[in-house]
């Protein structure tokens, strides 16, 4: 690009937002007036992170009068301009920084699991957006597993009605599992011939299934054109039909006057003898920085938030910032994205379309015939060329054999789960003692399945495999290794001695420090949190206005 | 009135076939699907083009229209006026029928030959309409007749058609698969115009005395022909706006005007008088704009889609459908058609009455 303009240049190496302006995502080569702030005045929030939490607290809080600004150290993508049908461009949007990756299952991080762009990971996430089931809240003592959430289900039911509202998100008339529900905004999209494969699976074994709660549009709204099937969706919507943190919540949240600062890494968050945050140290066009803040929230996902956390100790924090517990970066979960595949005689191409456009919950729901605590779901899967190519390679095809094996790319077809991964505080983000190109250290993340995750794993791989056979499909295999999501670094309780935050995300040993984003889970349930992180983000926002009404900030 | 868009092509390549659990079926290779595309569309101009020609060479000669063959008049008297009225009226939703017939089966790649019989029934309907609105003559034409009826047996054939496509999907007659599958109020419209037309034979072909369809008294059959047709397309339209979740408020015009439309037209039959009368026709009046004004807000709903009338090959097919709300008009005009045949009947009867 050749825009002389400041802002106009490659978004990836030179920040868009700044001189009053942020790029306008629903115009290419558009702007929209930008309120900034200086840094050495306090402003009311500082947010590390501008995904599912970050980006839609800033939107809550600025709406509610309070200045923010909010870092976030990707770009500041325009995807009508800036998003190619390409997979390989695409991992612009991944967060592909060094980590260290140890334990039973060292973790594959990148693609489904992790964003770098502002709008985070939702600019390229799948727009699965599903609510927990109520026993979830309350999983120890109502199922006997996992932690209790110190939230009701039925204020969190709230909240999911509003971030369905904001998402616009396309269901089923009729949802068939969990306590009524408001009616999803806009009409479920059509099925494609994988998701009728699931439909047909289903039914042939008895279980209910349901066209997926998307948050991709149906209907035009705004700006935004209807989905146009276009089935690129986890690399990034180049239509503006997917909402995203990017297209939704920012937009609201500029508006409102909150700052955007894109291509600012955050590295650490600074603290006073009295043990308050007083703002952020980051990283911007070469240089570090400080802004100062009366408030710090961090959302940066369950890896890089217990990571700057961890990175903020002082000699008050020795262990890192809110980590009284001990617990920051500990209780890592990931969920069971594990997947059976076969081939249908008949052309499917199930890469038409959004990719899970038919899911069943039923093993969220129902109870009996598990060996397993929690719950999972599956949906039909649309994988892109070079994901396929992988996932095959993975089963040791390659040269002739990956070949043949890719020809028959229109015929293939596969349901996937998204299991719920118990809680355990050796599965944890902890600091490497290596450093990145900014000089933070990297984190070391360690994974590991327990037994109830095997159990769950063998249990989904059988019920699925017979589904896809019941629907026509053949040779039949199972995918084993895959995972997805990340949450539950910083978790959220009732007492500070066995959780970091408290219901309304903030910390119970920096009163003016917030988490809000999928490490304050307890547990992750059997659903993608992407759902649940915005209902969270939308309570601590308004918690946080009803707190500063009280003059308890 | 078929506002409905049938399946992407490639969702009907892989949709089970009754019994619920799809069975391996090899698909034909993309060319033949694209031959099938162009036979179809051939088929359908050439049907059309056929029964232009069947009406041209049928067309009533001046010579014979002149022609007073138990005497009637020049202009053939009113009720060969209200006669072809209503085969204008039959015109109209024959053309609203073929325009949208046309888009939405190609959509759906005429996967299966019969998908062009609507072209077809449509092309021949509108042809026999216009041949017997320039018909002076008071009877019925045997083209004509033949036409209409095979329109409304398509129109039967293809809801049940329609039927079965949204009821062997999985899930059979859900909220789903009455969005996507092909919409069931749709075939109705060709066989309306069916009625329509066969209606306008019968008044215009009576024995002497008040025009009668089926021995019932034409006027009154025609309200409530129009105005169930106006009722059934707004089932339709709530259908299938509800699936567009009513995002523009002007979308609740065709759900809320013409069903009161219907409702005063209706109250003529147990409240007549020239009052109510008058009322029923400003209502249809009312209903035929909104039809047309339908039609603009559908242009400027394509122009919403992705890349919008710059890319209307794939926005015309995707978005909201144009040639539908048309069929609002010509139910209407069918409307007036039957109110001005009350008012003339009314008028014959006072003057036979004097006239004893």
């Amino acid at each position: 690009m050749s825009d002389e303009r400041p802002g106009g240049g490659d978004p990836a190496e030179a920040p868009r937002a700044c001189h009053g302006r942020a790029p306008d995502v629903f115009v290419p080569g558009g702007w929209v007036p930008m309120r900034e702030h200086g840094e050495d005045e306090p402003v009311d929030f500082a947010i590390v992170g501008t995904g599912a939490g970050g980006g839609t607290l800033a939107c809550k809080l600025a709406e509610a009068g309070f200045s923010v600004v909010a870092f976030d150290a990707g770009a500041y993508w325009r995807p009508l301009e800036d998003f190619a049908s390409d997979e390989m461009e695409q991992q612009k949007l991944y967060w592909t920084d060094d980590r260290l990756c140890d334990g039973e299952l060292p973790l594959k991080l990148g693609a489904n699991n992790s964003g770098k762009a502002v709008g985070g990971s939702t600019v390229h996430f799948a727009m699965v957006s599903l609510r927990f089931r109520p026993d979830w809240f309350k999983s120890r003592s109502r199922l006997g597993y996992g932690a209790d959430w110190p939230i009701d289900w039925r204020e969190m039911w709230r909240y999911y009605a509003e971030v369905e509202r904001a998402l616009q998100i396309s269901g089923p008339v009729t949802y068939p599992w969990g306590p009524k529900r408001p009616r999803y905004p806009r009409r479920p999209h059509e099925l494609n011939a994988a998701a009728q494969v699931l439909a047909a699976g289903a039914e042939a074994l008895g279980i209910g299934w349901s066209s997926t709660p998307l948050a991709t549009l149906s209907s035009p709204h705004g700006k935004a054109p209807p989905c146009v099937y276009r089935g690129f969706c986890v690399t990034g919507c180049s239509t503006n039909a997917k909402q995203s943190v990017l297209n939704t919540w920012l937009p609201r949240a500029l508006a409102a006057g909150a700052e955007i600062r894109d291509l600012a890494m955050v590295g650490r968050v600074e603290t006073d003898r009295r043990g308050l945050a007083t703002g952020v140290h980051y990283c911007r066009e070469g240089r570090w920085r400080f802004q100062r803040a009366l408030n710090v929230v961090v959302a940066g996902y369950a890896i890089e938030t217990p990571r700057l956390l961890l990175n903020s100790a002082s000699g008050l924090f020795p262990d890192g910032l809110a980590n009284s517990s001990g617990l920051v970066g500990r209780n890592l979960m990931v969920q069971l994205n594990q997947a059976v595949w076969g081939r249908m005689d008949r052309e499917v191409r199930s890469y038409k379309g959004p990719p899970s456009l038919a899911l069943t919950e039923h093993w969220n729901y129902t109870d009996e015939g598990k060996d397993f605590h929690g719950g999972y779901c599956y949906m039909s899967q649309g994988p892109l060329p070079i994901v396929w190519a992988r996932t095959l390679s993975g089963r040791g095809l390659w040269g002739e054999a990956l070949m043949r094996e890719m020809a028959d790319y229109n015929h293939s077809v596969g349901l996937k789960m998204v299991g719920e991964c118990l809680p355990d505080e050796r599965n944890r983000v902890t600091l490497a003692d290596e450093t990145d190109r900014y000089g933070l250290r990297i984190p070391r993340i360690t994974y590991g399945f327990g037994d109830n995750e095997k159990r769950m794993i063998r249990h989904a791989l059988d019920f699925m495999g017979r589904a896809l056979e019941a629907a026509g499909a053949r040779g039949v295999w199972e995918q084993d290794d895959d995972t997805c999501h990340l949450n539950g670094t910083a978790r959220m309780g009732e007492d500070p001695a066995t959780s970091v935050v408290n219901a309304d995300c903030r910390s119970w040993d920096v009163p003016n420090l917030w988490i809000c984003d999928g490490s304050v889970f307890p547990t992750v349930g059997g659903v993608n949190p992407s759902l649940t992180i915005q209902a969270v983000a939308c309570r601590t926002g308004d918690r946080i206005a009803a707190l500063a009404r009280r003059g308890e900030l | 009135m078929t506002m409905a868009l049938l399946p992407l092509t490639a969702l009907d390549a892989v949709r089970p076939p009754p019994g619920g659990v799809p069975a391996g079926v090899a698909r034909d290779p993309l060319g033949a699907g694209r031959r099938r595309v162009r036979n179809g569309l051939l088929a359908g101009l050439g049907g059309v083009a056929a029964a232009a020609a069947l009406a041209w060479v049928l067309r009533p000669g001046p010579s014979r229209a002149a022609g007073t063959d138990d005497g009637a008049p020049d202009d053939g008297g009113s009720t060969v006026r209200a006669g072809r009225r209503l085969n204008r009226a039959a015109a109209l939703l024959g053309a609203s029928v073929l325009a949208d017939s046309a888009v939405e089966h190609y959509r759906g790649s005429f996967h299966n030959p019969a998908m062009i019989t609507p072209l077809l029934a449509s092309g021949a309907t509108i042809a026999a309409s216009l041949h017997g609105s320039l018909d002076r003559r008071p009877r019925a034409h045997r083209f004509r007749d033949a036409t209409y009826a095979a329109a409304a047996l398509t129109g039967i054939a293809g809801t049940a058609f329609h039927l079965c496509n949204v009821t062997r999907r999985p899930g059979g007659l859900s909220w789903l698969n009455l969005f996507y599958g092909a919409p069931i109020g749709a075939p109705a419209a060709i066989g309306l115009a069916g009625l329509l037309g066969f209606a306008a034979e019968r008044v215009r072909h009576g024995p002497d005395g008040p025009p009668s369809v089926a021995g019932l008294p034409a006027p009154q059959v025609l309200t409530v022909l129009s105005a169930a047709g106006i009722l059934g397309t707004v089932a339709e339209t709530a259908l299938l706006h509800f699936r567009g979740a009513y995002h523009n408020p002007a979308m609740y015009l065709p759900v809320t005007i013409p069903p009161a439309a219907a409702a005063v037209l209706l109250r003529t039959l147990w409240h007549d008088g020239p009052g109510p009368r008058r009322a029923a026709r400003l209502a249809m009046r009312a209903t035929a704009g909104l039809g047309l004004l339908g039609t603009g807000f559908h242009a400027f709903g394509v122009h919403r889609n992705m890349g919008g009338w710059g890319n209307w090959r794939q926005n015309i097919l995707n978005g909201p459908p144009l040639p539908a709300p048309p069929s609002y008009t010509a139910l209407a005009f069918a409307g007036l058609a039957a109110l001005a045949l009350r008012d003339e009947v009314a008028g014959s009867g006072r003057e036979q009455g004097d006239g004893r």
